[in-house]
């Protein structure tokens, strides 16, 4: 069933449809409309869990923790400040193993003070164990809801998924509603090796060892690193149930390109305008939209990447003292790569101000200009 | 410690099947709670130092026995307070400062009325060498105190004039207000304790007051039994009546013929019993007062049900002359009154207007404008003013209605009280002063038994605790809520007789009305230290009354303290 929709609505059902029985947040913009929903919902019964109204982000996360260690699904959503002052729990959440999913509206982090588009605010828990994908418009923010569960609950990590304040929270689009029973098959019911079981009481989170702690991380990395394979998998799976799919990367006319872009979030759909456009004028440009961020689709970018001559990654965010963290990234990944290509990094959109196709265009032309590598960040502005 | 995997999680994260206890958090506090049990202000304000909370509290529990004897520790008499007490408690109530005070009063009586089938035993404690004590007067300060003496394991007798023990309970106030039922259950209760009751004997004329030397102490509780006559012409008129004798002939269930119409001179107590009881027996009946009604001394609610039953009040007139007309009537001249400055019990003076009178004709009129005590009996040294002095020599103790201090049956229910303890710490050659304000209940004079039961098992005398006040109870956890009203039987059918005009509460009522209360500075058992101890290092025994805290894994941070709505928990610095 279509419906317009926002993003933020969008994201509501989609946790609605996955019987999620605990949800607890906190609110704060652009996140809200997601706990309003939800809240609505509770108070007419349509709703099958419990919103728990906690006093911070913080307890918000710690009481999906301890939840999820019963067994059971659950969700909460934040942005911004809320996401920062939970990043003590993010660790828990990760190091506890609890499939928790949570949805991060993209907001600038203080100071200054605002509420418009930055993908700082996740970026900035990207070494906090969570798995973490950039969605690009209120559909495929419904979709990996439910795909964010299906994978978290074979790997036991917690999954984040990021939408950009305003462009995706607040727009309208269309959106397809899965039917429930869809929904119903897609994902089973959620079990834990290490629930809490009341007929032996045991504690979690004990003292362990140095040798111990190391191999507890070395495992959660095994399972963070089998996500690439198993998320292109239930994308596949996905796709067979809903007739949609969005793969770990997209790959966008790469075949020839001399210049390949690369966007993660709502950026990529005015990407898509600018290099339909380009293509049109001659030029030969291709782009490639990250999905998946962590675990980084190192394998998958390289395949996508090998033999291009220029990449321009476009960061909605700053790392201050290095530069674009797609951009860090994806240098990581191709520094093997023989004959890799050069990589800019260009800054755009920071702090919520627009992409426009015309930005998007003068990336392009200004990348086809250098023949130089340069490490530096390069800022793009409207003039 | 030991960590134990267990297989199926182990792969994810390791679970301890053993305990964290090893972990000894409790070395990092540097405070630690304590249960510190506080006065109530209801307990505060209660003359007879009833462990208001505690009651309730067993009330609530459905534990009606342990209610009932909680208050049987500070008062012998909560059938009849639970009827006719003031009580001062819900005044002082901190829940009054929040919704509305908690229905203690009729709480008392539900107790009370919840329990008339349950026979109580009292043990007096077992003293070797137990003194004799002679008490004069058998009202509720000379019962109070002969209850107290004879748990204390003292020999006593009592001396009472009338032909039977009760006083003012018995002789005073009417059935609809206290059934005789109730009296007489109440008395049986104290008198169930070997204490020698020898009623129909008058000091000074069937004994001499010498003749109670032989006593080892004496508690002189006689009472205010005489009228204060109105010295106005025409006041012995045959159908002019004196309040006090007019009560004790309705009491005694003496037939009375009353005409048409009565006037009732007073605003006390008295009066509302007299005008109510002339209304029971026919007449039309007007009270005269010569302030306002803001300025009388009976009981509130008794006005309201008075002025409910159909009474009429004429205030600002006071009697000057009484005549009786050729048609057998009386006629009443009044001169009329306003307020003027405050006297010095801070009630505005009665002024007369020059000139200016009314004259009301009646058939009746009964005077109660106050009662005064007869004090012909006691050596000269012993009384000033018309009252007995409260210290008259060492061996001798005083109080109720005969010393200077309020007439009401509670406050001489705690006279009696505190003469008992005065004459036990006496007896036993103790410090009585400095043990009556460890005791004491707050500062408005109120004394707890049990805490002076405690010291004088272990001779460790404690100290006064502090009264709750309001900022003291964490309201967040208590949801607003309205009294529950008091029945009432049917107006027309309660004027016919002298059946009692209060229902009290059912069950439902009254467990409603016990979980009103705020428990303020009694621990009730609510659970809320023990849920929000982040150790779990407190545990909560109701059945014992067992409070623990596990001192090795409590690490002070004062949770409990701030989560507990009645000021229970405490912190104490460690040295």
């Amino acid at each position: 069933m279509k419906e317009f929709m926002t993003g933020n609505h969008a994201v509501a059902y989609a946790v609605r449809l996955c019987h999620t029985p605990l949800i607890a947040a906190y609110p704060i913009t652009p996140q809200t409309a997601i706990y309003e929903k939800l809240s609505e919902w509770e108070a007419s019964g349509e709703l099958k869990g419990i919103m728990m109204r906690t006093e911070s982000e913080h307890s918000a996360m710690a009481s999906c923790i301890a939840a999820s260690l019963t067994g059971v699904r659950t969700f909460t959503a934040t942005s911004s400040q809320g996401i920062a002052l939970m990043h003590e729990m993010l660790h828990f959440a990760a190091g506890c193993r609890t499939p928790v999913v949570m949805v991060n509206v993209n907001r600038l982090l203080a100071a200054p003070w605002g509420f418009w588009a930055d993908q700082l605010d996740s970026l900035s828990q990207r070494d906090t164990g969570w798995i973490q994908f950039y969605c690009e418009n209120g559909q495929e923010s419904l979709d990996t809801v439910i795909q964010a569960y299906k994978i978290a609950e074979q790997v036991y990590l917690p999954t984040m998924l990021s939408l950009e304040a305003f462009f995706v929270s607040h727009f309208m689009e269309v959106v397809d509603l899965p039917e429930q029973k869809q929904v119903d098959q897609f994902l089973p019911p959620m079990d834990l090796p290490h629930k809490f079981d009341i007929d032996k009481p045991g504690f979690l989170v004990p003292v362990v060892p140095s040798e111990l702690y190391q191999k507890y991380k070395h495992m959660a990395q095994v399972s963070m690193d089998s996500v690439k394979e198993i998320a292109v998998h239930v994308d596949h799976e996905f796709k067979e149930g809903f007739g949609r799919s969005y793969g770990i990367i997209e790959p966008i006319m790469l075949e020839d390109a001399e210049v390949v872009l690369v966007t993660a979030g709502s950026i990529t759909s005015t990407a898509r305008v600018a290099v339909k456009d380009l293509r049109e004028n001659g030029k030969k440009v291709g782009l490639l939209k990250l999905r998946l961020f962590r675990p980084f689709p190192v394998e998958a970018v390289q395949t996508a990447l090998r033999g291009k001559k220029k990449i321009a990654v476009i960061d909605r965010n700053i790392s201050l003292g290095s530069g674009g963290i797609f951009c860090q990234e994806l240098r990581a990944a191709l520094v093997h790569v023989p004959e890799h290509p050069l990589t800019y990094s260009y800054l755009a959109g920071i702090g919520g101000t627009d992409v426009t196709p015309e930005i998007i265009e003068k990336i392009v032309m200004d990348a086809m200009k250098r023949d130089e590598p340069f490490d530096k960040p390069i800022w793009v502005t409207e003039e | 410690m030991e960590i134990q995997c267990d297989s199926s999680s182990e792969f994810v994260i390791p679970i301890s099947y053993g305990s964290s206890e090893i972990t000894q958090t409790g070395k990092w506090g540097f405070q630690k709670p304590e249960t510190v049990f506080m006065t109530a202000p209801c307990q505060e304000a209660c003359p007879a130092g009833i462990n208001i909370p505690q009651f309730v509290y067993f009330a609530n529990e459905g534990l009606h026995g342990e209610a009932l004897l909680t208050i049987l520790k500070e008062s012998p008499f909560p059938g009849i307070c639970g009827r006719v007490c003031f009580h001062p408690c819900e005044l002082n109530c901190n829940r009054a400062q929040y919704d509305e005070s908690v229905s203690i009063h009729a709480l008392e009586r539900y107790v009370s009325d919840a329990t008339s089938n349950q026979m109580v035993e009292l043990l007096p404690l077992a003293v070797g060498n137990s003194n004799e004590v002679a008490i004069v007067g058998a009202g509720p300060a000379g019962l109070s105190c002969a209850y107290f003496l004879s748990l204390l394991g003292h020999r006593v007798t009592v001396f009472e004039a009338r032909k039977e023990p009760g006083g003012v309970m018995r002789w005073g106030i009417p059935g609809y207000r206290l059934p005789k039922s109730i009296l007489k259950r109440e008395i049986q209760r104290i008198l169930s304790l070997p204490i020698e009751m020898r009623s129909g004997i008058k000091i000074g004329k069937d004994m001499s007051f010498d003749e109670l030397s032989r006593f080892d102490a004496i508690f002189l509780s006689p009472g205010a039994g005489m009228n204060v006559p109105l010295s106005i012409r025409g006041e012995r008129l045959g159908q002019v009546w004196n309040g006090g004798e007019f009560l004790k002939r309705i009491n005694s269930r003496e037939k009375i013929k009353l005409g048409k119409e009565t006037v009732v001179i007073g605003g006390g107590n008295t009066a509302m019993d007299v005008a109510r009881s002339a209304l029971r027996l026919g007449s039309r009946v007007t009270v005269a007062y010569r302030r306002t009604r803001n300025e009388m001394p009976a009981i509130p609610d008794e006005i309201d049900e008075a002025e409910g039953e159909g009474i009429q009040f004429k205030f600002l007139i006071q009697p000057v002359k009484i005549s009786l007309l050729g048609n057998k009537k009386l006629a009443v001249k009044f001169q009329c009154m306003r307020l003027g400055d405050p006297d010095q019990s801070g009630r505005p003076r009665a002024v007369p207007i020059r000139g200016k009178f009314i004259t009301v004709k009646t058939d009746h009129i009964i005077t109660a404008a106050g009662e005064r005590v007869d004090v012909s009996w006691i050596p000269g040294e012993f009384s000033k003013d018309r009252l007995i002095k409260k210290n008259p020599s060492p061996k001798i103790f005083a109080g109720g209605d005969a010393v200077d201090q309020p007439r009401t049956i509670v406050t001489a229910i705690g006279a009696g009280k505190r003469a008992a303890i005065s004459i036990d710490s006496f007896l036993r050659g103790d410090d009585g002063k400095s043990i009556l304000s460890g005791i004491r209940l707050g500062n408005k004079g109120s004394l707890s038994m049990e805490a002076y039961l405690q010291g004088r098992e272990n001779g460790d005398w404690p100290e006064a605790k502090r009264v709750v006040p309001y900022e003291g109870i964490n309201t967040l956890f208590f949801e607003p809520s309205k009294r529950a009203r008091v029945r009432k039987r049917n107006r027309d059918r309660v004027l016919k007789g002298f059946s009692e005009v209060n229902l009290g509460y059912d069950a439902k009522e009254a467990k409603f009305s016990a979980s009103r209360c705020f428990s303020c500075g009694t621990c009730n058992y609510c659970y809320n230290c023990y849920y929000f101890c982040p150790e779990g290092a407190i545990s909560l025994d109701s059945a014992q009354g067992r409070r623990t805290v596990d001192f090795d894994h409590c690490k002070g941070c004062g949770t409990c303290a701030k989560a507990c709505p009645r000021s229970v928990v405490e912190m104490r610095e460690l040295p």
